[in-house]
């Protein structure tokens, strides 16, 4: 592999040390430093990852055979599943391309010394671990007949998140939530005004990096989707309490249905949250190491505020089979191929940046390389479950599993590993060792492939999701899965290798721009890490003839 | 760079322990809301952990599986919901006290105030879905109900109640009694604020004193008048029908005017403290973001009464009386 | 130099695209087919045994060739472009950032191409949904954690209430454990049926992967659905919404008979008295009668 520039020389000015940052419990606890919190958003996100990762890692082992050996009962599967899926979303995605990217680097990106509201800020971290702990809560107390922790899949569908678990773990889980959602209000309102507000004199909105408007369009997202959520957990809340309401009580006049349509019209909104910041991340590591500008850069915001638009419009495409009218049906069907074209826009787009251009498959780049590949994989097979008609074959079978996997867990968890290490060295100042990062991509690359493609067969041969026990039909391409999951597994443990070894044993400080020619934003600009306040006096962003 | 002098208005702020203390308050006080409502009774065997935490003796410990309180608020959680509003409400008092004395060092440059209105819109546009949510299920509720009922009820063990949620037979209050009056409060209020708006603007300082105070007091008053009626519906139940438990309709329409009536207070209290600064003093002719902020807030809440009482009170209220 | 690195990527490019549609093709469009049930090892939808599952495996055809066409084309340009312009072959980068000619090819392309997947998606759909003329009826209302059956057109068949079979009892009876039940939905072959999909508390899915259909079962909602079975034989499908800790314990079980025995086993108060009963140990038999 060829040498990175700047991991080899001095680092120009070590401006880091000596610019009065507070002490350690004001720096970490009290914190009003956007970097500092991003870091915080960023670790939690690994710890979360680490047990949304371990509940999946005890799934996949239930599931390596016909059944049921690992857990106790059939309900504690149903609990792991669940908090697998609420954990990986709310603490795990979430905190680490909002909270921790966006917090990390749209204020330099845009040319700002801090987020707008830096206090509020901190308000939006904090809440997280209230909300995890209060998940975690839900583990160990009562359930419903059958043990203790909530086990009615991330979507908690009523009834039985009403009267299928009327123990105190849902509660929990609701109260969690809905702190984990004012956490992420908070931090909507928090980038827009940054965004809107604080860019540096010259950069206008269409100068913007992508990575700024990716955040910008998953703040309105979650600004415009997530108080539908807190309503509807507030109507779960009350229908729960003995004597509540009935909202979705089918014997008081409420509907069970209606639920869904609430919980989608934000859960829809939420993948794009979740995958919008990473092709904002993806796009500047294709530019940066084709050592080209984005092609078409006016083309990829757009399509980005398209994604968000039309996200908004397409909710019931998850629910094809609760009985809804055909034409009802027919429109979701059409609103939702349209989403194929702004996703197109920009594969094409990131492909046309790489043509040309001079293309060196760095750490960050093979990440990227594999996302954008896995993730035309996962959009297709989107395509295929947008027909109403065929999804009558494979929802709530594991195509779809495979589907939003391919989406999420290899879309939107490579675009977080290809930032991290696309910004490792920015962040905290030495350079990971491109050993043990090659052997974590590698390994996580196969890993995840092995697990989820099988899963499309699984679906196609007919098995249904969240089982916990299968006929031994379904067999051989289980216990392939399972054993993607132990490559997985490897894979982290090279991820957490390379940490130490980075973080702990290598002192070696990187320079600014240790990228080269290629990353043209305005981190590069700054000292790796940055000063603990940057931009004292303010960038000017040259009129260029730009994009 | 470091070590040069700060050259842009933006306003940097100095570590501060509120955010930390909100996340604890708000877990005290989620805490409090769980045991309150749904109770934490262990169940026997499976929980040692919180079988040695919440056991109230032996006792309990060989009762048979029992999900929930029997009643609301059977198993305490009255202290948790206490001590956590209480603390919440410390945190939020010494934050504001911290934004208001940064503001009047001068740190609320031109640029940042700018920021704070953006702040500002985008909470009240949040606050908007919120309701947006209550409404659609409400029209879900009252507009299709006859639709979901009407699929083959003869099959159907529960179609009778079913059927007449939401239609004829179900008590509504009626429009033209309080909530017209309530209206015209809130109408009057909105109109109030405005004044004391314009007076400080003019450096009126008595006419905003007078505004604002008689905006404080018709806030109040509106919520009175929510509570006589409230409690009016209480007492029109059925014997022995618990409060909120009536039906579709009874839930929708306790749950959008009561979180209604939870944003009239948040935003009276909002108004309060705007009060209470112009009275020692504070608010400035040129400089009030507080007020507009909370004048904004007190509109939008004018604004989604106006809503609750066209839809859920008239036209809902005719549907069912005709 | 240059143009023998072009040469070079394109040659891998279209190889790897090539081999890429023809394995996609291969493991999207074949493999053997499950008869009424998952094949061990499957890859490939059930046999299609309704006129809506024979429209539904054309259109799942019809898309995966595009997909697999569009993974390949993206793959053999991934694999040109990362060939042709790496750092080696092409030290000096270009600093195109526009074209619009490409650009609104790229947009227009796509939005053909998912007209092309929309015509027969949509007429699928409306076949699909829209409720053909129905001769027989019947009521599957899911529970925790069974289904039930009844006839409302036949007051003396009693309710049929469908428990699995467990592991012991399923192996006695040859059937495959996890989709065989104690009694099966008997239905006639060749006719239209009419399904009434409703629960009693939790959500279920009344699935059928065979017959390409799936309705999910909601209190105090009665959904509609049909399919029309070209063959006699058993056909399997399991609850497809989470609905408790038996979720994967509800299997659904569907008999499909020729119309003079669904006739006779009508006229029996739903009971066979010909030799189909010997032939399936007790399906079809009434929860009274066991």
């Amino acid at each position: 592999m060829v040498a990175l520039p700047g991991e080899n020389t001095p680092p120009a000015t070590s401006s880091y040390d000596d610019d009065g940052k507070p002490g350690f419990f004001a720096r970490w606890f009290y914190s009003t430093n956007h970097k500092d919190i991003g870091t915080l958003y960023l670790i939690f996100a690994i710890i979360s990852g680490l047990i949304g990762g371990f509940l999946s890692f005890m799934m996949r082992m239930e599931l390596a055979q016909p059944g049921i050996d690992f857990f106790q009962n059939e309900h504690q599967y149903l609990v792991y599943v669940s908090m697998h899926g609420l954990i990986m979303i709310f603490f795990m995605v979430m905190p680490a391309v909002i909270g921790g990217f966006g917090n990390w680097f749209v204020p330099i990106m845009i040319g700002a010394p801090d987020m707008a509201f830096p206090r509020m800020n901190n308000l939006s971290f904090w809440l997280l671990p209230t909300a995890l702990i209060c998940l975690l809560i839900s583990f160990v107390v009562p359930g419903n007949a059958n043990g203790n922790g909530f086990g009615g899949s991330w979507v908690m569908y009523p009834p039985l998140s009403t009267t299928g678990h009327p123990g105190p773990a849902f509660d929990f889980i609701i109260i969690g939530l809905l702190a984990a959602g004012f956490s992420s209000i908070f931090g909507a309102i928090n980038f827009i005004t940054t965004i809107l507000n604080m860019r540096a004199p010259g950069m206008t909105m269409h100068k913007m990096p992508l990575f700024a408007w990716s955040v910008l369009v998953t703040a309105f997202l979650l600004l415009l989707a997530l108080p539908v959520l807190a309503a509807s957990l507030f109507m779960l809340f009350t229908d729960r309490i003995p004597g509540g309401t009935g909202f979705f009580d089918p014997a008081r006049g409420g509907d069970p249905q209606m639920f869904q349509h609430l919980f989608w019209f934000f859960g829809h909104p939420e993948v794009y949250i979740m995958i919008l910041p990473a092709f904002g991340i993806v796009s500047h590591i294709v530019s940066t190491f084709s050592k080209k500008p984005i092609f078409g850069y006016l083309g990829m915001a757009y399509a980005m505020v398209a994604i968000g638009v039309v996200g908004f419009v397409v909710w019931a495409h998850h629910m094809y089979t609760v009985g809804m009218d055909v034409n009802l049906k027919a429109y979701f069907l059409a609103a939702t191929l349209v989403i194929a074209v702004p996703t197109g826009v920009k594969i094409f787009s990131w492909l046309a940046t790489m043509w040309g251009g001079s293309i060196r498959y760095s750490i960050p780049m093979q990440w990227a390389l594999a996302f954008i590949f896995l993730f035309v994989v996962g959009g297709v097979t989107g395509v295929m479950l947008a027909n109403a008609g065929v999804d009558a074959y494979l929802h709530d079978t594991y195509y779809v599993v495979a589907h939003f996997h391919y989406v999420l867990s290899m879309g939107a968890v490579f675009g977080i590993f290809a930032g991290f290490y696309y910004w490792f060295g920015k962040m905290f100042g030495v350079q990971y060792n491109k050993w043990l990062a090659g052997a974590h991509f590698w390994l996580f690359f196969v890993g995840v492939n092995v697990i989820f493609f099988p899963q499309h067969f699984l679906g196609l041969n007919g098995m249904p999701r969240r089982y916990v026990d299968y006929p031994e039909e379904f067999a051989i391409w289980n216990q392939v899965s399972s054993m993607g999951a132990w490559i997985t597994l490897a894979g982290v443990a090279f991820f957490f290798l390379m940490l130490i070894e980075a973080l702990i044993l290598n002192r070696k400080r990187v320079g600014d721009n240790y990228w080269g020619e290629g990353a043209t934003t305005l981190e590069w600009t700054l000292s790796s890490p940055p000063p603990y306040h940057q931009f004292n006096t303010l960038p000017r962003i040259e009129e260029t003839d730009g994009h | 760079m470091a070590g040069h002098a700060v050259e842009h208005d933006y306003h940097l702020i100095p570590p501060s322990p509120w955010p930390l203390l909100s996340g604890i308050a708000a877990l005290i006080w989620g805490f409090g809301m769980v045991v309150f409502f749904a109770g934490l009774q262990p169940r026997t065997g499976e929980s040692p952990m919180m079988e040695w935490f919440f056991s109230k003796g032996l006792d309990s410990l060989q009762d048979s599986y029992r999900p929930v309180a029997d009643k609301v608020g059977a198993d305490g959680g009255w202290f948790f919901l206490v001590a956590g509003s209480i603390f919440a409400a410390y945190v939020m008092w010494s934050w504001w006290k911290d934004v208001a004395a940064e503001s009047r060092a001068g740190d609320h440059t031109p640029v940042v105030d700018i920021g704070l209105r953006y702040g500002m819109i985008m909470f009240i546009m949040q606050e908007a879905m919120f309701f947006v949510g209550w409404f659609w299920m409400f029209f879900e509720l009252g507009l299709f109900h006859k639709m979901r009922a009407g699929w083959d009820t003869a099959i159907l063990e529960n179609a009778p109640a079913y059927a007449d949620s939401m239609a004829p037979g179900i008590h509504a209050i009626n429009p033209w009694n309080l909530p017209l009056m309530n209206t015209v409060v809130l109408l009057l209020s909105g109109t109030t604020v405005t004044w004391a708006h314009h007076a400080l603007i003019h450096n009126d300082r008595k006419g905003a004193k007078w505004g604002l105070g008689l905006t404080v007091l018709l806030g109040v008053f509106f919520t009175f008048l929510q509570g006589v009626e409230y409690l009016e519906a209480f007492h029109g139940r059925a014997e022995g029908e618990p409060w909120l438990s009536t039906d579709a309709y009874g839930s929708a329409f306790f749950m959008a005017t009561g979180f209604h009536g939870l944003h009239v207070l948040i935003g009276t209290i909002f108004l309060a403290v705007m009060y209470l600064r112009l009275m020692k003093g504070g608010l400035r002719p040129e400089k009030h973001f507080g007020l507009e902020a909370a004048a904004w807030y007190w509109h939008f809440v004018d604004v989604v009464w106006l809503f609750l009482f066209a839809f859920v009170y008239i036209i809902f209220g005719y549907s069912l009386h005709g | 130099m240059r143009s023998k690195n072009t040469v070079i990527a394109l040659i891998v490019a279209v190889v790897l695209a090539v081999i890429s549609y023809m394995i996609l093709a291969f493991v999207g469009l074949s493999g053997e087919r499950g008869e009424g049930m998952p094949v061990i090892g499957g890859f490939y939808l059930q046999e299609a045994e309704t006129p809506v599952m024979e429209e539904l495996t054309k259109v799942y055809n019809l898309v995966t060739y595009i997909i697999a066409g569009i993974v390949a084309f993206v793959l053999g340009l991934m694999a040109f472009i990362m060939i042709r312009f790496r750092e080696k072959a092409n030290p000096v980068p270009s600093k195109t950032t526009h074209h619009v000619g490409l650009e609104i090819a790229w947009t227009i392309a796509p939005v053909l191409i998912l007209l092309w997947i929309a015509v027969p998606s949509m007429n699928l759909l409306y076949n699909q949904d829209v409720i053909k003329d129905t001769e027989v009826t019947v009521k599957a209302v899911g529970n925790t954690w069974n289904w039930s059956y009844t006839y409302p057109d036949h007051e003396n068949v009693e309710e049929i209430i469908s428990n699995p079979l467990d592991k012991t009892q399923s192996k006695a009876a040859g059937k495959p454990y996890l989709l065989a039940t104690d009694a099966a939905l008997v239905v006639p072959v060749d006719t239209n049926v009419k399904v009434l999909v409703t629960s009693i508390n939790n959500m279920h899915s009344w699935t059928v992967p065979s017959f390409g259909i799936k309705m999910d079962a909601v209190p105090g909602i009665i959904n509609e659905t049909w399919f029309r079975a070209k063959r006699e034989g058993t056909f399997y499908g399991q609850c497809s919404e989470i609905c408790g800790i038996k979720h994967y314990y509800m299997p659904i079980e569907v008999q499909v008979v020729s119309k003079a025995d669904y006739a006779k086993w009508i006229a029996n108060d739903g009971s066979f008295t010909t030799t189909v009963a010997q032939n399936n140990l007790g399906s079809g038999q009434t929860a009274a009668q066991k």
